[in-house]
C-alpha cells in the first residue's frame, strides 16, 4: 500500500489551501497587480486618466465658477444676477452627469452621487431647514433631498426665489445657499483628490469582473444609469408608475428647466464611458471577446435613445403631458438600451448585474 | 452502474472512511456558515428581502427575522461542530439537516446545487452510524462503538457522490457545451487577469479543452474512483480539477472543497483508519462487531426509496418539451452544474381588469438585486413574482389586477430575445406540473 504515502500530503497541503483559499474575499479589488492582461490595464488606464479623473477636474472647475456667481447673486440678489447664475449652474450640473458613471470606488464610499443629486428636492424640507437653522446635510437618505443640485435647482430658481433672498429671512437663507455650494464643492474636492491618489492604483490593478471588481463597477454602473434614466428622469415623473398621472415638478433640473439637458448628457456621458472616448473602453473589450455586432449594436442604441431623447419638444416637464408620444418613445430606446447593457454586455463580459456579492454553481 | 454491489450490501467494512466523511463534513460546514454569517448573507438574503421567492408547496416556510435567523446560524454552527466532534451525534445531524434544509427553502433564489447536496448528504448521516469510532459518543460511553459497519452505509454515499458527477457529465452532452464551448467561451476571458495562465484565456482551444475535459471528468471520475488501482490517480485528478474551478470560478464559493473532501469516501478503510491514526482521537477499541440496524427492513426500504428518487429526479426533464436551459422545467435538483450563462432583465406591468390603467412596476421596490437577477430568468419564479404583484396591487386598491411581464433573457452568449409572452395575464396563471405556456418557444437566433 503505496498511495497513503502520496495522498496524506496532499491532503495536508489542501487543509491549509482551503482556509487560504476561503479567505480571500471578493469584494475587496487586488491591491497589487496580480495579472498579465495589458489590454484590461490599458483600457482601465484610459478610463482613470481620460474619462473619470478629468470629469472630477471639469467638475471641480465648473463648482468654482458656479460659487462665483452664486455668491454675487446672494450679495445682490436680482433677477439680473440670478440670470448670471443659470449659466453656472447649467455648466455645473451638466458636468456632474459626465461624472455620474463613476459612482463607486471613492464616489460610492462618500455616497457623492446621493448627496449631490437626490432629486426631487423637498421644498418643505429644505424650507423647514432655513427656518429652523439646524440641518445635518451627513444624515444619509433623510437628508439627501435638501442638499445638492436639486436644493440648488429648488432655492435659486423657483417662481419668486429671487423675493425669498431680500425678505426677512434672507440671511438664512444666503447662509443655507452657502452651506449648499461649500458641502459639494468640498465633496468633489475630496472625490477627486482620491482619485488622483490612491484609488487610480487600485481602480487600473482590478483586472477581475466579479462584485467590487472595476469592469465590474463600470458595467453595473452603467445599468444603474440607464435604470435611473428609465425610471427616476423620464418615467416616473411621466407617470409609468402612476398609470399616466405627470408628476413634472419630480423631474430632474425642474425649476432651471434643464431636464432635457440633464437626460441628454447624462446619456452622452454613458455613450463616452462605454466606447471609452478615444482609447479602449467595454465597447473595445467586446470586440476583442469577439462581440463586435454587440459592440455597434450597443453604440448604434445609445445614438438612437438620445436622438429620441432630442426629439422630445422642450420644455420636457410640459411635453410630458403635451407631447406623451415622444417622451414615450425616448422611453422605449432607453429601456432597449438598458436591456442590452444588463442582459447581453453583462453577459459577454462575464459581469453580474448586482451589487450584492453570492455564491454561485 | 453504482457503488453499491447489492448482493453485498450488509457485508461488513471498516466504519473508518464514514467517520472521516463525517469530519470533514461537520468542519466545512462550520466554516461555510462561519463564512456566510460573516459576509452578511444572512442578513441580505434573509433579513432584508420583503419578499421571499419560497418554492412551490412550501409558501408555509417563513424566515424568522434578524436575530431568529442569527441564532439558527449559530444553533446550526454549533450541531456541525458537534457532528465533526461526534458529539450528540444523532442529534447533532438531524438539527444540522432540519435547519440547513429550512434555512435553503426559505428562498429559491439562493438555490444552489451544493446547497442541495448538503441537504441530501445530512438527511444520510442522520441514518449513517457515523459516530460509533473516532467519537466522542463512542469515547464517552454514550453509545457503543463499533469498529465496523454494513458496506452499504458508505456505499450509499459513494452513490450520491457518483450520481452528482455523472449526472452533471450527462448534462455536459449537448452542442452549447460541446461545439461552441459555451459557457466556458464566455467566462474565461474574465479570468485573463490571472498570472502565467491569463493570456491563454481569450483562445478559443483553451474553452473547448475545458469544455470536453470537464464533460469527461464528470462523467468518468467516479468509476475510477471506485477502482482500487486506479483511485489515486483519480484522486489527484480530483484535487487538480477542483482545485482548477476554486481557482478560475471564485464564486461557486465552498463546492470544490465539498467535492474534494467528499470524493474521500472512495478510499478504501485501510487508507482511512491510517488518517485518523494522525488525529487525536482516543482510542476507544472496546467493543467488538459490526453495526446493526434496529429495524434493517425499514433501513433498506427506506434506502432503496431514497436512491430511486435520486435516480428519477433529475430524469424528469425528459417528460417536458422545448429547450431545458430556456425553460428551466426540471432544472433544479438535476445536478446541472455551472452549464449556462444566462442573463435577464424583466419589465412588469400591472394593469386594472379592463386592462385601461397601467402601472410599470419598479422591482427594486419589491426585490432585492440577487433576486432580481435570479428571477429575470426563471420562469416560475417570473409567475411568482407576478403573483405577489397582484397581491400588492389588489392592496393597492386595483380590482383584480392583470399582470403583464416584458422579459429578455440572453442564453450562453447569443442575442437576447423575449421570453415569457408580454401579453400573457401571468397573474390569472397557476403553476403546476404541466409545461409552461406562458414561456416563448426557444429558437436558436445565433447571427
Amino acid at each position: 500500500m503505496k498511495y497513503p504515502r502520496l495522498i496524506l500530503p496532499f491532503l495536508l497541503a489542501l487543509a491549509g489551501g482551503i482556509f487560504y483559499a476561503c479567505s480571500d474575499k471578493t469584494g475587496t479589488p487586488d491591491p497589487t497587480p496580480s495579472g498579465n492582461d495589458t489590454f484590461k490595464s490599458g483600457m482601465l488606464t484610459n478610463y482613470a486618466d481620460r474619462i473619470i479623473i478629468p470629469a472630477y477636474t471639469d467638475l471641480t472647475t465648473q463648482l468654482t465658477t458656479l460659487e462665483t456667481q452664486v455668491n454675487a447673486f446672494l450679495e445682490n440678489p436680482s433677477t439680473t444676477t440670478q440670470e448670471a447664475v443659470r449659466p453656472a449652474y447649467r455648466a455645473a450640473y451638466l458636468s456632474f452627469e459626465g461624472t455620474a458613471a463613476a459612482y463607486f470606488g471613492p464616489a460610492g464610499a462618500l455616497l457623492l452621487n446621493s448627496y449631490l443629486n437626490t432629486f426631487p428636492a423637498v421644498p418643505a424640507k429644505i424650507e423647514q431647514a432655513v427656518a429652523s437653522g439646524t440641518y445635518n446635510f451627513e444624515l444619509p437618505v433623510v437628508n439627501d433631498s435638501i442638499q445638492g443640485f436639486p436644493a440648488l435647482d429648488y432655492l435659486l430658481f423657483e417662481p419668486g426665489a429671487v423675493g425669498k433672498f431680500t425678505g426677512p429671512n434672507a440671511a438664512a437663507r444666503k447662509k443655507y445657499v452657502r452651506n449648499v455650494m461649500s458641502r459639494m464643492k468640498g465633496l468633489v474636492a475630496n472625490t477627486s483628490t482620491q482619485w488622483q491618489g490612491t484609488y487610480r492604483t487600485t481602480f487600473i490593478n482590478s483586472l477581475k469582473t466579479d462584485v467590487g471588481s472595476s469592469i465590474g463597477f463600470l458595467v453595473n454602473q452603467f445599468a444603474y444609469e440607464m435604470d435611473a434614466l428609465k425610471g427616476p428622469r423620464i418615467g416616473w415623473p411621466f407617470g409609468k408608475l402612476s398609470n399616466g398621472m405627470v408628476f413634472a415638478d419630480k423631474s430632474e433640473g425642474y425649476y432651471s428647466g434643464l431636464t432635457k439637458d440633464l437626460a441628454v448628457a447624462n446619456l452622452t456621458s454613458l455613450k463616452k464611458y462605454f466606447a471609452g472616448a478615444e482609447g479602449d473602453g467595454i465597447a473595445d473589450y467586446l470586440v476583442l471577446l469577439g462581440k463586435e455586432a454587440l459592440a455597434n449594436q450597443v453604440l448604434t442604441q445609445f445614438d438612437v435613445a438620445i436622438a429620441a431623447l432630442q426629439a422630445i419638444p422642450q420644455p420636457m416637464t410640459e411635453s410630458f403631458s403635451k407631447n406623451p408620444a415622444a417622451v414615450e418613445e425616448a422611453y422605449r430606446q432607453a429601456q432597449k438600451l438598458l436591456t442590452l447593457i444588463k442582459t447581453d454586455v453583462a453577459s459577454a463580459t462575464s459581469v453580474q448585474i448586482t451589487y450584492q456579492d453570492n455564491d454561485g454553481d | 452502474m453504482m457503488a453499491i454491489r447489492v448482493p453485498h450490501g450488509n457485508r461488513p467494512v471498516s466504519i473508518a472512511p464514514l467517520a472521516t466523511f463525517r469530519i470533514t463534513f461537520g468542519l466545512l460546514m462550520a466554516y461555510s456558515l462561519l463564512r456566510f454569517w460573516m459576509r452578511g448573507w444572512i442578513t441580505s438574503v434573509y433579513v432584508t428581502p420583503s419578499f421571499h421567492f419560497t418554492y412551490w408547496g412550501f409558501g408555509w416556510v417563513h424566515p424568522l427575522g434578524d436575530t431568529g435567523m442569527h441564532l439558527l446560524f449559530l444553533l446550526l454552527f454549533l450541531a456541525s461542530l458537534c457532528i465533526a466532534l461526534g458529539l450528540f451525534y444523532r442529534a447533532a445531524a438531524v438539527i444540522f439537516f432540519l435547519g440547513f434544509t429550512y434555512v435553503e427553502l426559505l428562498d429559491v433564489t439562493t438555490y444552489l446545487n451544493h446547497y442541495y447536496f448538503i441537504s441530501l448528504v445530512a438527511f444520510l448521516l442522520v441514518w449513517l452510524p457515523a459516530n460509533r469510532h473516532y467519537a466522542l459518543d463512542a469515547y464517552g460511553g454514550w453509545i457503543k462503538p463499533r469498529p465496523q459497519v454494513p458496506a452499504w452505509t458508505i456505499g450509499i454515499l459513494r452513490f450520491q457522490m457518483g450520481l452528482v458527477y455523472v449526472f452533471a457529465g450527462l448534462a455536459k452532452l449537448n452542442a452549447d457545451w460541446l461545439l461552441r464551448a459555451e459557457p466556458m467561451k464566455t467566462w474565461l476571458p474574465a479570468k485573463s487577469h490571472l498570472p502565467l495562465i491569463g493570456p491563454y484565456m481569450y483562445d478559443d482551444w483553451v474553452a473547448y479543452l475545458f469544455s470536453w475535459f470537464g464533460a469527461g471528468y464528470d462523467l468518468f471520475i467516479v468509476f475510477f474512483l471506485l477502482n482500487r488501482k486506479t483511485r489515486p490517480v483519480a484522486y489527484l485528478f480530483v484535487l487538480a480539477f477542483h482545485g482548477a474551478t476554486a481557482l478560475f470560478f471564485p464564486g461557486i464559493g465552498l463546492f470544490p472543497y465539498v467535492m474534494i473532501l467528499s470524493s474521500l469516501i472512495f478510499f478504501s478503510g485501510e487508507f482511512h483508519t491510517r488518517f485518523l491514526g494522525y488525529l487525536p482521537f482516543p482510542k476507544n477499541s472496546l467493543a467488538w462487531g459490526t453495526y446493526r440496524f434496529n429495524r434493517p427492513k425499514a433501513v433498506a426500504l427506506l434506502a432503496g426509496v431514497y436512491v430511486f428518487f435520486q435516480l428519477l429526479l433529475p430524469l424528469r426533464f425528459l417528460l417536458y418539451p422545448g429547450k431545458l436551459f430556456w425553460t428551466e422545467q426540471g432544472y433544479r435538483f438535476s445536478w446541472r452544474v455551472m452549464l449556462m450563462e444566462k442573463a435577464g432583465a424583466a419589465y412588469f406591468t400591472v394593469k386594472d381588469q379592463t386592462g385601461t390603467k397601467a402601472y410599470a412596476v419598479d422591482n427594486k421596490q419589491y426585490l432585492t438585486p440577487l433576486q432580481e437577477k435570479m428571477m429575470a430568468t426563471q420562469p416560475d419564479l417570473i409567475l411568482k413574482y407576478a403573483s405577489y404583484l397582484a397581491d400588492i396591487f389588489q392592496k393597492k386598491g386595483i380590482e383584480n389586477p392583470r399582470v403583464y411581464a416584458e422579459v429578455y433573457v440572453t442564453l450562453n452568449g447569443e442575442p437576447s430575445r423575449l421570453f415569457i409572452d408580454s401579453t400573457v395575464d401571468l397573474a390569472a396563471k397557476k403553476l403546476s406540473w404541466r409545461p409552461y405556456d406562458w414561456v416563448l418557444p426557444y429558437e436558436n437566433n445565433l447571427p
